[in-house]
């Protein structure tokens, strides 16, 4: 059965970023979605412990830190979606038995963590200059009771809605390299919700070209 | 021969980033006349079958005739073949020298690879010390190797060096900013007072200047001058030259 | 008291820092009121000055330490940079012409820039280009049984791995001990913060103040920016107001009234100096080069009322008596900028909450650096959503069925050869005639699921793949 929906009022907040700001990391990001602030330190390719290497490939190790208390079960999950995606996107086999450490510190949670870790990190793995395949972005999408999607949803959005959903998306065809979804919802909204987060990811690319471009303004 | 240019041409002076294609459309045309065509592909470019795949955001640089690369800004040193490099020496273990050249590997340094060097006649290299040497095994399946004498046999500016001077870190940019041919920097740092310099590729700068207050005002001098245009950079050398007077 | 052969063995091999070995950490309970007791005290630590028989000792004592060290720290720490002679070499030439790296005098501090957050009690300082956060949270439990007035204050810091390639997440590092155990010295046993507000009900509800403080990238003098951030949150903190009524406790959401801030006496600040050449040359706020080649340091917790709050010295050096006083002099002049700094910081934050303007780390990306980059809310395009979501649903293949009892093969259990038929001839039709009772019995139970493994307890569910329909459904050992 068809419902009625109407799509207005799906905005996604203001965003900014800075690259290098972190004077040890050899790649450095901080990436803000309204209040949702993230910054993540890259390093790479570096010494690896011996029983974590692999023979032909680069090893990544991803650790998300929360601001208060100790990493919990769900910085792990969370850890583990960032770095499928990372996986996928990183060309690991230039550098085999080297690793790849990406740290993401979490500095204010206001809704669509995850989606904002992501976005930080694609931006510190292009500072650090780690040789990747495609670029990515993560877009968080919120069905709430009304049914109507919410992009980039607020922590208070997200608390009142039926079903949440995080999506990271590729750049070079927009498809969906991870997803994560919390709450019921039908195959309709999935395909809704993923086709609103191909639209949005265009325009955090294009944010992503931009920043580029404006660092190298200098030398240009 | 223009197809394959025209497609880098529009790009050329412009940032790009990784995911970004280059393909060239092969003409099913079969005409003699054209021949194959080579491009060689740079630093953050990759072959991906009939493409060509940018791997690392930074600017499409071009020389002539066929060489594309990207310029990007990196802080982290991958070892090549041929580039020299200062390294630190790490430890002494038998026969070989292990250096730190900030990669992810120590490279190992043979002690029989300075000039003059003979299985009776050591070199005398402390742990701590720097050495001036390039790659002669790099690549990414074995563990990188140094020397410090070219094929010739002879030093060729290469070995331990560095008893007085400061060595600091710089990004991979500068560096080689540093070491085009007629560097700008390095002519305007020139005008300021005299100074020594040994510019690694692996981001490491040595300089020494008559006064220890020279150096630190060259080693600040090169720090800054990272993301200055070349106009800003003038200006700030010149308030140093008449500062220092 | 130290001797000289105490001093050899200063070194432990695995020892993370160059220096550290003897901590001997004097812990003043209160502040103490007078400059003048504060010297008596410190006279009591400081140890009499090195007398010239000493000296030449010493000197080749310090080098062997040094050699030792170097290679100590080198099997330690694999993932740093080493420090090669050369540097140490002209930095200890640059301080003795007091030259320091970066063209600071010698008790010239880096430029400290504070942040404030969204929330209340969120701080970010920048000492240079060491940076830290720092978060404080609080929530209500039961009080310790010694002490059913007061509330609990907890410190947490992290030395983030992104800080330096040096720091793993072991938990075991000396350098986070000791930074850990001088900021709760600095701030609990100092008594900066009335516990005593912090108790709602005597005996069984206090509020817990838990201050997490993150260090994001490690420039040198960790301590004195963890010190900042940690006392800024505090003051920036609102805790949720409480009302009381009889055995009744209301915490009010900070939508229903405004939160409380903290009641804090003073504000304790360390301040870290490094010595070099045996106490000879001192340094304020060491950079990370200054702190590798350095002999020993000293931390000084002090507040702007001139009250000393703890004192620490590392490295097994000895100072005379005048120049630790020295130090606290110098101590007491850049507590009070540091005070003044603070405070004007949180007077801007208030301004800014108070007219309503933006706030929080947002509006701290500096705009005019080539490296950042922002841009306004925008709206996302929803015109065509429902036209392509519509589409992809009507041309995407029809899931499988779910098969009604699917057998699976559980794990402890495994298949021989490709595919899935069975070619060792005899038991398969054994294992057949098994099942095939098997599942005669179990076919009127329409979703139940065949388990093959040795046990007998399992029940797994598996979504058989679409390849599976067509080849027969034989049991695998």
């Amino acid at each position: 059965f068809v419902e009625e929906r109407s799509g207005v009022g799906s905005v996604l907040r203001e965003y900014g970023s800075e690259q290098n700001l972190l004077s040890k990391p050899d790649g450095s990001a901080s990436f803000i979605q309204g209040d949702t602030s993230v910054l993540a330190g890259v390093y790479g390719p570096a010494e690896v412990k011996v029983s974590k290497e692999i023979y032909d490939r680069a090893t990544l190790e991803v650790v998300i830190q929360p601001k208060v208390g100790m990493a919990s079960v769900r910085e792990r999950a969370r850890e583990q979606c960032v770095r499928e995606t990372c996986e996928a996107a990183l060309l690991s086999t230039l550098h085999p038995r080297s690793s790849f450490t990406l740290v993401l510190q979490e500095v204010h949670d206001d809704g669509s963590l995850l989606s904002c870790c992501l976005n930080a990190a694609c931006m510190a793995l292009m500072d650090a200059g780690l040789p990747m395949g495609r670029l990515f972005c993560g877009v968080t999408c919120a069905i709430d009771a009304e049914s109507q999607i919410i992009t980039d949803p607020t922590a208070q959005q997200e608390k009142e809605s039926r079903a949440l959903m995080t999506f990271a998306i590729d750049s070079k065809d927009c498809s969906v390299m991870m997803s994560l979804t919390k709450g019921s919802f039908s195959v309709k909204e999935l395909q809704q919700c993923i086709a609103v987060s191909q639209k949005a990811s265009e325009r955090i690319f294009q944010f992503y070209r931009d920043s580029v471009q404006r660092r190298y303004s200098k030398i240009l | 021969m223009d197809a394959v240019h025209s497609c880098f041409k529009d790009k050329l002076g412009q940032a790009v980033l990784p995911g970004d294609v280059f393909s060239f459309a092969v003409s099913a045309v079969e005409d003699s006349a054209v021949r194959a065509e080579k491009v060689i592909c740079g630093p953050g470019l990759r072959r991906n079958g009939d493409e060509i795949l940018v791997c690392k955001s930074g600017i499409l640089r071009h020389k002539a005739p066929n060489l594309y690369w990207i310029d990007s800004q990196q802080k982290r040193y991958v070892p090549v073949k041929g580039e020299s490099v200062i390294g630190i020496v790490t430890a002494k273990s038998g026969d070989i020298f292990k250096v730190d050249v900030g990669s992810s590997e120590q490279a190992s340094l043979s002690y029989l690879a300075f000039e003059g060097a003979t299985k009776r006649n050591r070199p005398n290299v402390q742990v701590g010390d720097l050495v001036y040497s390039q790659f002669i095994i790099a690549n990414k399946d074995m563990e990188p190797e140094l020397v410090c004498i070219d094929s010739c046999g002879r030093a060729n500016g290469m070995g331990v060096f560095g008893a007085d001077g400061l060595l600091f870190k710089v990004s991979l940019g500068l560096v080689r900013r540093l070491l085009v041919p007629q560097s700008e920097i390095v002519k305007d740092l020139e005008k300021i007072f005299p100074f020594e310099m040994v510019v690694g590729m692996n981001g490491r700068v040595w300089v020494k200047a008559k006064t220890v207050q020279q150096t630190l005002i060259v080693a600040n001098l090169l720090d800054s001058c990272e993301n200055m245009t070349a106009q800003q950079r003038q200006t700030l050398f010149k308030r140093v030259a008449e500062g220092s007077l | 008291m130290i001797d000289d052969a105490g001093g050899t063995t200063l070194v432990r091999a695995g020892s993370d820092h160059a220096h550290s070995g003897h901590c001997f950490a004097a812990a003043l309970r209160a502040p103490v009121r007078s400059h003048r007791l504060a010297v008596a005290a410190l006279h009591r630590l400081a140890l009499a000055g090195p007398t010239s028989s000493h000296g030449a000792r010493r000197n080749s004592a310090t080098e062997g330490l040094q050699k030792r060290v170097f290679t100590a720290t080198r099997r330690v720490k694999m993932r740093e940079t080493p420090l090669s002679n050369c540097e140490r070499l002209f930095l200890l030439k640059a301080i003795e012409e007091k030259k320091r790296l970066d063209g600071r005098q010698a008790y010239d501090y880096r430029n400290i820039k504070i942040t404030f957050g969204t929330d209340y009690g969120c701080c970010t300082v920048c000492l240079g280009k060491t940076r830290v956060l720092a978060q404080v949270s609080c929530e209500l439990v039961p009080p310790k049984d010694s002490r059913p007035t007061e509330g609990i204050m907890f410190f947490n810091l992290e030395l983030s791995s992104m800080a330096s390639p040096g720091f793993q997440p072991s938990r075991q590092s000396e350098l986070l001990v000791t930074l850990n155990r001088q900021l709760e010295r600095c701030l609990r046993n100092s008594k900066c913060i009335d516990t005593e507000s912090l108790c709602v009900v005597s005996g069984e509800k206090v509020w817990q103040i838990r201050v997490d403080v993150h260090v994001l990238n490690h420039d040198g003098n960790l301590m004195d920016a963890a010190s900042i951030a940690a006392i800024s949150a505090l003051c920036h903190f609102r805790r949720p107001d409480v009302a009381i009524q009889g055995r009744d406790i209301t915490v009010f959401s900070p939508e229903e009234r405004d939160p409380v801030p903290l009641s804090i006496y003073h504000m304790p600040i360390c301040v870290s100096f490094a010595f070099f050449q045996q106490g000879t040359y001192l340094l304020v706020d060491p950079c990370e080069k200054e702190e590798l080649v350095m002999d020993g340091l000293l931390v000084i917790a002090m507040n702007k009322h001139r009250e000393i709050c703890s004192v620490q010295s590392s490295g097994g050096i000895m100072l005379l008596k005048d120049q630790v006083i020295r130090c606290s002099k110098i101590a007491s002049v850049k507590v009070s900028e540091i005070t003044e700094l603070i405070n004007k910081a949180l007077e801007n934050d208030r301004q800014v909450r108070k007219e309503g303007g933006k706030f929080g780390f947002a509006e701290s990306i500096p705009k005019e650096r080539i490296t950042a980059l922002k841009r306004e809310q925008a709206p996302v395009e929803m015109k065509d959503i429902e036209e392509t979501a519509d589409e992809i649903v009507r041309e995407a293949e029809a899931p499988s069925e779910a098969v009604h009892s699917p057998v699976i093969v559980a794990t402890g259990t495994g298949q021989v050869g490709e595919g899935l038929q069975n070619t060792w001839g005899l038991e398969e039709e054994d294992a057949e005639e098994e099942f095939q009772g098997g599942m005669d019995g179990k076919e009127k139970k329409k979703d139940e699921v065949m388990v093959i493994s040795d046990s007998e307890e399992e029940e797994v569910v598996i979504l058989k793949p679409e390849a599976q329909k067509s080849k027969s459904r034989r049991p695998k050992n």
